[in-house]
């Protein structure tokens, strides 16, 4: 840990007379307890704000306040302030923030005062590997996927290299929920209603039945594969022969995945005469495969009558 | 009934009550930008065990009343800049207090001015809320905007379709939304949305069974519940997936036994409160958010809760 520092006693801060916290009043729930430190600096930083001082030593003291505790976010916005006021070169400010970024990896200001340098300077220039350093200590932070995303969509980054750099992450967890949930934005996400070229859709298809049938029971590449073909407007029906190679209503002891199960359950449930299957498929869902949701399963069985699917 | 399946009122009542005494822990100062929402929270966790005079109503709107500024937000605490989240604590804090009255009496036109400045953190152009002048834009803004504005009476000073449309456009391919258009699905933010249009009397906009369907996968063999799809579980998820399905009425679509019980073991069943997962450390926001949970549950004890 860093030594302490005080204020009080700085040569550089004499001419600052600190301002003491005020509590609002004698009430008991209002008081709060402090280390002496970080109330002193507190205490100057009250000072300076309020004769609206811009200076490199504000910016020292932010930086302080903030290695004591990065979520006081008025302390943030004043740093801003000063930033812009002093005209500092925002490259600095983006080298200071890294480490601290990477000290505090669930800290909600640090992204959007990085958000806002990042605006200013009008470069992404060195972000993806910032990125990648902060998913290798937490790969489905989702402060860090929505600031990547804001950085495709701020940039204007659908690019391959943007796609490859999605699959590499996607390579090293199957499972991240949240690199899927990066492609399908990068892929189908540009423009809400325009549909992309069979090749792409038949890309999309592929990538995600090959993961699927790494881990059968991951739900990401079911709810992308999904997820896909509904947003280009196929039917269900597409995936049948896919799902047949999980599950087969016919085989009730050789299920891979409940994902495929309910796959079927639609298909069969849209195909004329497969009422049957249809409900043979959600009884083995709702008895064996994942009982846990037995009710969610039923009412499933309970639309068939109707010719109505979820 | 076995003791795992106890609980524990009483603990929990002094755990709450005991939380402004620990001030000598380093812990208090770094979450005092949480002051206000603790004090909402803890607040709420009594009600909801039939302790809510365990707080004393005085002390708790004098102190929410130090954190409101001339603009009309509130801060996290004293001195604090206002924000959102605590203005939207501030909001909930009075309502279950009942001291709107108090409010006027102190601060002539406090409820206009508290809407007035609510209202102002609507971007005009998209419909979405910012949390404060900085512009940081969040579905928990605009359900927080929601919540307090139909608490004070006042959702008529904020463009309510346009707040709307912009929640149909944070749908996902997974029937979810996220913090914003394209933002991954999370639990979290599926509260948020649902709960907003419900106040708002938009549920039509909802593609109820799909999105029930994700968040009845999001319970664990073990009946606790994760947040996103093959994450791990956690107690506060318990309300927010729960509060979406019932005001989606798909409640019954999880089981409710199991995930009791999963509550129950995140109890300190000595030293009261609940942590995020059986062992770890308590804290009162997952206190809250368990306590609301099993009383969706109707779990005996616990005051039935209204999931918006």
């Amino acid at each position: 840990m860093a030594p302490k520092k005080f204020y009080h006693d700085d040569p550089a801060w004499s001419d600052v007379e600190p301002i003491p916290q005020d509590d609002g009043g004698p009430y008991p729930l209002a008081a709060i307890a402090y280390t002496d430190e970080y109330r002193e600096a507190m205490s100057y930083l009250r000072a300076v704000m309020a004769k609206n001082e811009a200076s490199q030593r504000v910016l020292a003291l932010t930086e302080h306040i903030i290695s004591m505790n990065p979520a006081h976010y008025t302390v943030w916005l004043y740093r801003a302030k000063t930033l812009s006021a002093l005209s500092v070169p925002l490259s600095e400010e983006i080298a200071w923030l890294n480490p601290t970024a990477l000290r505090h990896i669930k800290n909600y200001q640090i992204w959007h005062h990085r958000q806002t340098i990042i605006n200013q300077l009008g470069s992404p220039k060195g972000e993806s590997d910032f990125i990648t350093s902060m998913l290798a200590q937490d790969s489905k932070n989702y402060h860090v996927w929505s600031y990547r995303q804001w950085l495709v969509q701020r940039f204007n980054i659908y690019t391959d290299e943007e796609l490859a750099w999605t699959e590499s992450m996607i390579d090293e967890d199957i499972r991240n929920n949240s690199a899927w949930n990066h492609r399908f934005f990068l892929v189908f996400g540009k423009s809400k209603d325009a549909i992309p070229s069979q090749e792409i859709i038949d890309r999309e298809l592929d990538y995600a039945k090959s993961a699927i049938r790494k881990a059968p029971q991951n739900q990401s590449p079911w709810n992308y594969l999904r997820g896909a073909v509904r947003h280009v407007k196929l039917p269900v029906s597409t995936l049948k022969q896919f799902a047949l190679e999980f599950a087969d209503t016919e085989k009730p002891d050789e299920v891979f995945s409940s994902h495929a199960l309910d796959v079927l359950a639609d298909v069969y449930a849209e195909e004329k005469g497969m009422e049957e299957q249809a409900r043979r498929a959600l009884e083995l869902l709702a008895e064996r495969y994942d009982p846990i949701r037995k009710q969610y399963w039923n009412y499933r069985m309970g639309l068939l009558g109707e010719g109505r699917v979820v | 009934m076995p003791a795992e399946m106890r609980l524990f009122v009483d603990e929990h009542v002094r755990y709450i009550q005991s939380l402004d005494t620990r001030k000598d822990e380093l812990e208090y100062w770094l979450t005092e930008h949480l002051r206000l929402n603790g004090l909402y929270w803890g607040l709420t966790a009594l009600h909801l065990l039939g302790h809510g005079d365990a707080l004393s109503r005085q002390d708790v709107i004098d102190f929410a009343l130090s954190c409101l500024h001339d603009c009309g937000g509130f801060g996290a605490a004293p001195g604090h800049d206002a924000h959102m989240l605590y203005t939207v604590s501030g909001v909930q804090i009075l309502a279950t207090l009942d001291a709107f009255d108090e409010l006027e009496k102190r601060v002539p036109d406090g409820r206009q001015k508290i809407g007035r400045y609510i209202a102002r953190l609507q971007d005009a152009e998209t419909g979405t809320f910012a949390g404060d002048e900085w512009g940081e834009q969040d579905t928990r803004f605009l359900y927080g905007a929601f919540n307090a504005l139909s608490l004070l009476g006042l959702l008529h000073l904020v463009d309510v379709d346009k707040a709307v449309a912009y929640i149909e456009s944070c749908v996902n391919f997974d029937g979810g939304y996220g913090t914003s258009p394209g933002a991954e699905t999370h639990s979290g933010q599926v509260f948020t949305c649902v709960s907003a249009l419900a106040i708002a009397g938009r549920l039509d906009v909802v593609e109820r069974d799909k999105l029930a369907a994700w968040l009845s996968e999001r319970q664990l063999k073990n009946g606790g519940l994760n947040g996103r799809p093959e994450k791990q579980e956690d107690v506060c998820y318990s309300w927010w997936v729960m509060s979406s399905l019932a005001t989606l009425d798909k409640l019954h679509w999880i089981d409710g036994e199991k995930l009791a019980a999963f509550i129950l073991n995140c109890q300190d069943p000595e030293h009261g409160g609940f942590s995020d997962r059986p062992g770890d450390m308590v804290d009162v926001f997952h206190t809250v958010f368990a306590v609301a949970g099993l009383g969706l549950l109707k779990y005996p004890g616990v005051l039935e809760v209204d999931p918006v």
